[in-house]
């Protein structure tokens, strides 16, 4: 399946709830990441039901850098 | 799983990023700035794609560690750590308020936290309405179309009077305004803010958090149970939903304003967290101690002590402080005269106007903490120049009655 991650074109194999997706790649600080799908910011407590699919957008943001654009 | 207890979180808590030596103390970082490999790397790390520390105003990873182990033990989404008490309450009502909104606080409050309110939020076009803690009614009759929070201390310093948190809560909810509690007093030891209703809560990390008054320090905790896009000022944030109130004070307020936590004393902070039950027990033992003491010695006028059972706010403080009365014992002797008498013949117990420290701390209210108040704000604050807080520490108690005993010996009402 592939994605759009953090802008950069990704594929990954199956279908992943967002949970999945983000031991999958082994994305860092996953207490702390606030992640958008296709636009809309997503509830923490629905990252183990909600699922991705086919040509999603997908963004792992942090609170921690420096600029604003979050 | 089972819930481990306070203590054994406060020590093994962290949800760290590796360490690089293994070290089991996590290292101090004290460090402005933080490299990146590429300027790719640095771009995503401003951008907000990538979990990087850039600058220490913004972050960093020794007060990272620290503001993970304090929202885990409050049970709160996040936290934000900062550079006193005072930032910790201002930091909270810059991102909350706009002018003309209004906030509602419990009228017995610590004197920098009502200066705040009353002289520095006014000219911004912030109304604060001072309320008793005790009229519930009155809460809610102060609350309009542009309130935005209810504030209040959880013991107010140097009051006493303890809030019904689950009755200012229930208002709360009703109209859709978050509760905001100083929890300073009670730590997240004794009070278990998120299981009161409490939506935000703030702490000055300098008292008993620190661990022997060795450092200043503040935290704001989200405890993650507010629906944030009833909040106006975070409107450009709402789309965060549970973590708004964070995102704005993250990329705003927090870094904007400076007040940030440095890596020195969030180490010492997290140090201190983890004997806080140990200490909170044996402060609060004395303090209730010399509070019976104190309540039946002829030199004394009155006492004010939540742990007392003749305290009109007995039962509440037990019910909501896990059976404890708190570390602060304030007091009314007859004249101010005696009470500068009391102080100056202390020995053991310093005069200091900290609170929560190691060493028992004593002052005379309205000449330090509320030196420059009218007698008129003074009493709408509960407070006449005859009060005397003690702060008790953690000294064997055989020293510290000796030592108070013998001050009020020297009192002249006696």
């Amino acid at each position: 399946m592939k994605l759009l991650i953090n802008g950069n074109p990704e594929e990954v194999s199956g279908v992943l709830t967002i949970q999945e997706l983000l031991a999958e790649k082994k994305v860092a600080d996953p207490d702390m990441v606030t992640v958008e799908l296709n636009g809309t910011i997503l509830q923490r407590q629905d990252f183990v039901s909600i699922k991705i699919k086919e040509g999603d957008t997908v963004e792992f943001l942090y609170f921690m850098g420096g600029g604003s654009e979050v | 799983m089972k819930q481990r207890g306070f203590t054994t979180r406060a020590i093994h808590e962290s949800g760290l990023r590796e360490e690089a030596h293994g070290a089991l103390r996590f290292p101090t970082y004290d460090s402005a700035a933080f490299g990146f490999e590429s300027a790719e790397d640095m771009s995503d790390a401003f951008s907000g794609r990538k979990a990087s520390h850039a600058y220490t105003r913004i972050s960093n990873p020794t007060v990272d560690a620290f503001e993970r182990k304090i929202a885990a033990l409050e049970g709160g989404v996040a936290s934000v750590a900062v550079a006193s008490g005072m930032a910790a309450i201002s930091t909270t009502f810059l991102n909350l308020l706009a002018a003309g909104e209004n906030i509602i606080s419990t009228a017995s409050l610590f004197g920098g936290t009502y200066t705040l309110f009353k002289k520095i939020l006014t000219p911004f076009g912030v109304e604060t309405r001072f309320v008793l803690a005790e009229d519930l009614n009155a809460i809610e009759a102060a609350i309009d179309g542009h309130t935005r929070a209810i504030f209040t201390e959880t013991i107010s310093n140097p009051g006493m009077i303890v809030p019904d948190f689950a009755g200012i809560a229930s208002i709360a909810a009703k109209h859709r305004i978050p509760v905001i509690a100083d929890g300073t007093v009670t730590t997240p030891y004794l009070f278990r803010a998120r299981d009161f209703g409490v939506n935000i809560v703030v702490h000055s990390t300098t008292k008993y958090i620190s661990g022997g008054a060795s450092s200043m320090g503040g935290v704001i905790v989200d405890l993650g149970n507010f629906d944030w896009t009833q909040i106006p000022a975070l409107a450009d944030y709402h789309r965060f939903k549970d973590m708004a109130f964070l995102a704005r004070l993250r990329k705003e307020i927090y870094r904007e304003t400076g007040s940030c936590l440095s890596p020195h004393n969030a180490y010492l902070q997290t140090l201190g967290l983890e004997t806080l039950s140990l200490r909170m027990e044996r402060i609060c033992a004395n303090a209730g101690s010399m509070a019976e003491f104190l309540s039946t010695h002829r030199a004394v006028k009155s006492v004010q002590y939540p742990g007392l059972p003749s305290s009109p706010f007995y039962d509440l403080a037990r019910k909501q402080y896990s059976g404890f009365g708190g570390g602060i014992v304030s007091l009314n002797l007859f004249n101010r005269a005696d009470c500068f008498r009391f102080l100056n013949r202390l020995s053991v117990v310093s005069r200091a106007s900290n609170l929560g420290d190691n060493k028992t701390l004593a002052l005379h209210a309205a000449s330090t903490i509320f030196a420059g108040f009218t007698e008129a704000e003074l009493k709408n604050l509960g407070l006449d120049d005859t009060l005397i807080r003690i702060s008790f520490g953690i000294e064997d108690i055989d020293d510290l009655r000796e030592d108070i005993a013998q001050a009020l010996e020297g009192v002249e009402a006696i």
